[in-house]
């Protein structure tokens, strides 16, 4: 089932990107329906990170990318969480000298000064874990409990569409079950959610729809639910 | 004596301390060390000096004017200096842009000022012997700038943005703040500071052109010491030094005390490159 | 391969016939200067004498700040100290007096020894340390100039060395400063056209490649500060002897920024613009008689727009070689057969040999390493053969960077062992794995960008040369074998990875993928018993990925092991003789292409869950 333009909050068209001299991305055809949760997979080197940063505008790009109605060209990371899309990059960074309130005032930096505190316990609601350290630094949280005030960053601006890079990188069985959880509330109520996993299983049963990257190119596109799907993605990681 | 070298060296070692401040205010917001922190201290005294005395305007305008006058000079490094490096592959051309604006700021001083010490006005009349203003006003304004940067950092929202982008400024980027804007505030924050450093050091430095180098090395002392981005050592390395160099001053006379300053300022930095309180460098590989 | 030996000498006769271009500029300035006083008062026999003196110093400090990159700012130092030992010993202070030329040889020994302590902190001290280190240097040497004034006089100061007849006369002077500095330049250029200017510039620009090269940074270092020191101390004792009086204040602040901007404004790693930009700011204030209170003011200026618009200086824009544009559709095609030549060389009974004549394996046992509080490695084991070609994959966060990297020498593990054959492999000392015939690539190429292709490659076997640092300086035969060895190999490389058409193009210009394959010519150049390559096959074509695989499989024919590490998976089951599978730091699955693709774990690995 095709999504046509007007229906998507993301529609990426022939994007390429990289480092420098070192092209990365060779021309990427991505869509993303509102309160979709779509899966991006593949094997490392694939991509998938360097593909979320052009996104969002941490990296030059070209080609075409759309958030809603809004085309993204030019536009910086400020600019784009402004226009709804939140990207919480991997690696669970947040700023560790700064408290758990503060890591998410910064988020809301650009708010309403009376609108942050209330989208900041709304973003808190998700994770009653942090909310009980709300005024411990960042430094004394686990990996796993800083990836879930990570998520919540991405939270607190009400996103459209709210990018995951490998959320579960690091953390334990369970803790990727409470964050994929998140995942799931979130489409419920209607944020759309880009998924960036290693984790196959786990990420299949959360998400509607899923792409697989490999050498910068999408290499597998399809429904959660059909069922030659897992034999196709070994495929797509190993080669032939 | 005792006092009267605690006296000088704690108000000299607190002009340090805050040129040590302009160094990590700087290096917090770009990654760069600036040799323009020293020249913003030359100029609040200079400026300091021009306003109030040459000019005679009331105390408390000169000071603002020269406050501005030195967070303007503090976005040109920015602008000029800075920014255009930050881009480039050679990451040590920040060096050279510094240097050279740095030197652009000295000869102008030099020349349209003067190449001799010039007198700083009195500024308040507190205070004879150990317990003149002299010697009090820097301690004072650096506890001033203290107590301002633990405020700001800690209940402004702007103070966190500042650590944020310290910290981890990819991140911070991510998250949407506004990088650019802010690294230039953090520039003018520390042009102020630097101005108040040798505004309050005035009355003991003088106004003076080639007090830019003097404190371009003995305020990076106290943050070769400390550790870079550590206000916190900058500020005991400052005081530390001060009383160190008034002490020599006092016992070996002053062309031996600079050279045991620079001995033992070698001597420590090469034993801990990071400084006493600084931490290890990343991954190189 | 009786062509290709024949095609690379032949290369050689062409670039030596072309070697009198580069000479013509230097030939051209010192004949012109060499008039000066033929057609001139003693005025400017004066100045131009000046300027000679200058250029002696910024020759030896080009190679401490142009080609070592080290920001020397506040090298005044060595010229003060020079000025005053020639001084104080010419006027007998100390010990009975010594004749002029004794007291300007005395000076340049301490100014080896001073210029080795100045130097020392740049080993050990970040870039804007050192560059402060240096004004402090410069700081104290005038301080005791002022305040020891029994020996130099104070305030006061003391008159410079007399030089004996025929070189009390202004043009007398003149010529024998015109002669050293000559002198000066031809050694300079010597060392930086040969071994160690390369290896300066590797040190530079890319040091941790540099140090996988076999380049020991402070050995380097060392000899540098101590020929520069040397000649800045001279040159110091001769400006003593033009000023004829000398005080604390002639060596201000000014004049090291005059000479540390003549080499900026000149261009790295050249001497001829530095010796341009020596002359152009001697001589400016001459013609700019008004503006000479202004002089420092706009040499800051000069200097903020050499590094915001053309930080390459001078030099670079005068080099209209590297403008020429390159064919925009390049195929890197290499030639697995010429690696025969490459590979071998000649072993004590005539036979030919690859570089691992003993055929001992790399053995990790039990390697643990952390970062933080995560632990990388997690008892490794790995045994990488001779002449086989190994792949190390594994998901994101396996270990396979880290395992390359304890195994090249850059960390050091926490337990367990590294060692070829019997004998244990240093931690945390990569500069002695090129001795041991271990080359490796990197993740991201690591290169000079600046020097030519050619250049670069000849970096690789800079552990081979067998010249000492003096015998380059006076350009000595075995100097000269060296760089002809050195280059023909350097050739052989390129063709062997087929980049030979590219030799002569600044390695900046060059596309990614042309950068990974100059990466490895440069590995070859140590003729290695171990080639380490970390993913380099990232950015590559589909074809340039098959050829490259191709080039692998030869490598390892020849002999040398090869350990893989990569994500592409097709290119490890094609090539590779054994596969290890890495997850969380361990071994998960070890055995041949085959045995590894069916393997349940390693697939469940991969795909998570």
């Amino acid at each position: 089932m095709l999504i046509s333009a007007a229906e998507a909050v993301l529609a990426v068209r022939g994007l390429e990107t990289g480092y420098g001299k070192l092209a990365v991305v060779h021309g990427v055809d991505l869509t993303v329906g509102a309160g979709e949760v779509v899966a991006l997979l593949g094997p490392n080197g694939a991509g998938k990170t360097t593909l979320l940063r052009a996104i969002s505008g941490l990296l030059p790009w070209t080609g075409h990318v759309q958030l809603g109605e809004r085309n993204l060209r030019d536009v910086g990371p400020r600019e784009a969480v402004r226009a709804g899309l939140s990207h919480v990059i991997e690696g669970h960074r947040v700023f560790t000298q700064l408290s758990v309130t503060d890591n998410l005032l910064l988020a809301g930096y650009d708010l309403p000064r009376g609108e942050r505190a209330a989208r900041i316990e709304e973003a808190l609601a998700f994770f009653p874990e942090i909310a009980a350290k709300r005024n411990d630094r960042g430094s004394a949280l686990s990996g796993g409990q800083q990836q879930m005030l990570a998520v919540a960053q991405g939270l607190v601006r009400h996103p459209r569409l709210l990018m995951l890079d490998e959320p579960s990188a690091g953390l334990s069985p369970v803790l990727v079950d409470r964050v994929l959880d998140v995942v799931t509330r979130l489409r419920r109520q209607g944020t759309a959610v880009l998924l960036v996993e290693q984790l196959v299983e786990k990420s299949l049963a959360v998400a509607d729809r899923v792409y697989a990257l490999a050498q910068g190119r999408i290499v597998l596109e399809g429904r959660t639910d059909e069922a030659d799907l897992p034999d196709r993605l070994q495929h797509a990681y190993f080669g032939h | 004596m005792l006092t009267s070298i605690l006296a000088a060296g704690l108000a000299v070692g607190a002009v340090y301390a805050l040129i040590g401040v302009t160094y990590n205010t700087m290096y917090s917001a770009s990654r760069v060390m600036s040799f323009t922190a020293g020249q913003l201290g030359m100029l609040g005294g200079v400026l300091g000096s021009l306003f109030v005395l040459r000019l005679g305007l009331p105390l408390i305008v000169g000071f603002v004017l020269m406050l501005a006058c030195c967070a303007v000079i503090g976005i040109v490094t920015e602008i000029v200096a800075v920014r255009p490096v930050l881009k480039s592959l050679d990451q040590h051309l920040y060096v050279l842009s510094t240097l050279a604006l740095a030197l652009m700021i000295q000869q102008v001083t030099a020349i349209e000022w003067s190449t001799e010490p010039q007198p700083f006005p009195r500024l308040f009349g507190i205070g004879t012997g150990t317990f003149d203003e002299k010697f009090w006003l820097p301690v004072a304004a650096c506890a001033a700038t203290i107590v301002g940067l633990e405020m700001l950092y800690r209940h402004t929202l702007v103070g966190r943005a500042f650590l944020a982008i310290a910290e981890d400024n990819f991140a911070a980027r991510a998250l949407g703040l506004p990088e650019r804007r802010l690294r230039i505030a953090s520039f003018a924050l520390a042009g102020i500071v630097g101005g108040l450093a040798g505004f309050s050091g005035g009355e003991l430095l003088l106004a003076f052109f080639a007090n830019g180098p003097l404190l371009n090395f003995y305020g990076f002392v106290p943050v070769a010491l400390g550790g870079l981005g550590n206000n916190r050592g900058a500020v005991i390395g400052g005081f530390a030094l001060g009383v160190f160099q008034q002490a020599a001053n006092f016992l070996v006379g002053g062309i031996f005390s600079s050279v045991a300053v620079f001995i033992l300022f070698i001597i420590v930095l090469l034993a801990a490159p990071q400084g006493l309180l600084g931490t290890t460098p990343a991954r190189r590989v | 391969m009786p062509n290709a030996v024949a095609e690379a000498q032949a290369d050689d006769r062409v670039r030596m016939g072309a070697a009198w271009t580069p000479i013509l500029p230097f030939l051209v300035v010192f004949g012109l200067a060499a008039a000066v006083p033929q057609v001139t008062n003693d005025y400017w026999v004066l100045i131009a004498t000046r300027a000679a003196i200058y250029w002696l110093l910024v020759a030896a400090l080009n190679l401490i700040v142009g080609f070592a990159g080290q920001l020397a700012i506040g090298y005044v130092a060595l010229l003060t100290l020079g000025a005053y030992t020639a001084s104080v010993l010419a006027a007998g202070n100390v010990l009975p007096p010594l004749p002029a030329f004794a007291a300007l040889a005395c000076a340049g020994v301490a100014g080896a020894l001073f210029g080795v302590v100045v130097g020392l902190p740049a080993l050990r001290l970040r870039t804007f340390y050192f560059a402060i280190s240096t004004l402090g240097f410069a700081t104290i040497v005038t301080q005791v100039a002022l305040a020891w004034q029994s020996v130099t006089g104070g305030g006061i100061g003391l008159p410079g060395p007399e030089l004996p007849s025929p070189f009390n006369t202004p043009s007398g002077f003149f010529y024998l400063c015109l002669a050293l500095a000559g002198a000066c330049t031809w050694m300079t250029a010597n060392i930086a056209h040969g071994r160690f200017g390369r290896a300066l510039i590797a040190v530079r620009d890319a040091d941790v490649a540099a140090e996988a090269i076999g380049i020991s940074k402070a050995r380097l270092l060392v000899t540098v500060f101590l020929f520069s020191g040397a000649v800045a101390a001279i040159a110091g004792g001769l400006f003593a002897t033009l000023q004829t009086y000398i005080t604390p204040d002639a060596f201000t602040f000014d004049l090291s920024i005059l000479f540390f901007i003549s080499i900026l404004i000149g261009g790295r790693g050249s001497i001829i613009g530095p010796m341009l930009g020596t002359i152009i700011l001697t001589l400016l204030p001459e013609f700019a008689a008004p503006l000479a209170a202004w002089s420092t003011f706009l040499y800051a200026v000069l200097l903020l727009l050499i590094v915001l618009v053309a930080p390459g200086g001078i030099a670079a824009l005068i080099d209209f070689r590297s403008r020429k544009p390159l064919a925009a559709d390049r195929a890197v095609v290499p030639r697995p057969a010429l690696l025969d030549h490459v590979l071998s060389h000649h072993g004590p009974t005539g036979d030919v040999r690859t570089g691992n004549r003993l055929q001992r394996p790399i053995s990790l046992r039990q390697v643990v390493l952390s970062f933080g509080g995560v632990r990388a490695l997690d008892g490794l084991d790995l045994n990488i053969a001779p002449g086989a070609v190994h792949g190390l994959i594994g998901p994101n966060g396996s270990g396979k960077t880290t395992a390359l990297n304890v195994i090249s020498g850059y960390y050091r593990p926490e337990h367990g062992r590294v060692t070829l054959g019997d004998e244990l492999l240093g931690a945390a000392s990569p500069v002695t794995r090129a001795a041991h015939g271990i080359a490796r690539t990197f993740q991201t190429p690591r290169i000079v960008g600046e020097a030519s292709v050619l250049q670069n490659v000849m970096m690789g076997g800079t552990i081979q040369g067998r010249a000492t640092f003096v015998e380059s300086l006076l350009s000595l035969p075995r100097h000269r074998a060296d760089e002809r060895t050195l280059r023909i190999a350097a050739q052989f490389a390129l063709r062997t990875v087929g980049l030979e058409r590219l030799g002569n193009v600044r390695a900046d210009r060059l596309q990614h993928s042309e950068l990974r394959f100059m990466e490895i010519a440069r590995a070859l150049m140590l003729r290695p018993a171990f080639l380490l390559l970390d993913q380099p096959a990232a950015g590559l074509s589909a074809d340039e990925i098959a050829r490259l695989g191709d080039l692998i499989r030869e490598i390892g024919r020849h002999g040398t092991g090869v350990l893989l590490v990569e994500h592409h998976a097709d290119m490890i089951f094609d090539i590779c003789d054994q596969v290890t599978v890495l997850n969380l730091g361990r071994v998960l699955a070890q055995g041949t292409p085959a045995e590894i693709r069916v393997h349940k774990e390693v697939v469940s690995a991969y795909l998570g869950g």
